[in-house]
């Protein structure tokens, strides 16, 4: 199982904090991504950043391991 | 004495974060600090209280990064970042951060790094309440 977080705006919009991906072998971040996106278009309009066990991930190729951690994010705004 | 990158709920002392970097090294020469307050007023209206949400691991992860970055780029002594997370009303201390280093230049510009970094790499969200409903902060000038 991938695990999935959703924070702030997004967690918003989709009305959840956290959501469950089949594992598959050779899954990518972007077909999580893709998944997601279909279920919950509006919560993804503000989705900016992706990240996969605590790091940022730039290259959307990622593949991912069985029990990865991933985070689909919007802008941040701390500080 | 407490960690120097930190994400809490509670306030933090402004005083006891700079005795704590002072301690670090007596070669310092120069302490600069940010410390971020919440308005009370943002967009033309009244603003009751600001909500902060964070990826927790991740931002102290990302914060400690910060830090580690800073300290490498601008040859600071010791640096320090505490950032609240939780609610917080108007006037209270939302963001801290302080740079040591031998003179003023580095402490100075070093601070203003880590506040910008801060913005753009570190997940936090901040929600502001209004009289008029809640609303989540997208742009961070």
């Amino acid at each position: 199982m991938i695990k999935v977080l959703f924070f702030g705006p997004v967690a918003s919009r989709i009305g959840i904090h956290q959501a469950t991906v089949a594992f598959r072998s050779g899954i990518r971040i972007q077909d999580v991504r893709d998944e997601l996106a279909a279920q919950y278009p509006r919560a993804f309009e503000i989705v900016c950043f992706a990240a996969a066990n605590g790091e940022h991930v730039r290259d959307m190729s990622l593949p991912l391991a069985d029990d990865s951690e991933v985070a689909f994010m919007a802008k941040f705004s701390g500080g | 004495m407490k960690p120097a990158v930190r994400i809490q709920l509670e306030d933090f002392s402004v005083d006891e974060e700079v005795s704590a970097i002072k301690t670090s090294s007596m070669r310092m020469g120069g302490i600069a600090t940010f410390l971020g307050c919440a308005r009370d007023f943002s967009e033309g209206r009244e603003v009751s209280e600001i909500s902060f949400e964070a990826y927790g691991s991740m931002a102290l992860s990302e914060l400690n990064r910060l830090r580690t970055d800073a300290v490498e780029q601008f040859g600071l002594l010791d640096a320090r970042l505490v950032h609240r997370i939780g609610t917080v009303k108007g006037g209270d201390n939302i963001v801290l951060i302080v740079a040591g280093a031998e003179h003023r230049a580095p402490a100075l510009e070093a601070c203003r790094w880590m506040i910008d970094e801060l913005k753009q790499r570190v997940p936090i969200w901040k929600k502001e309440i209004t009289p008029q409903g809640e609303s989540w902060v997208t742009s961070h000038p």
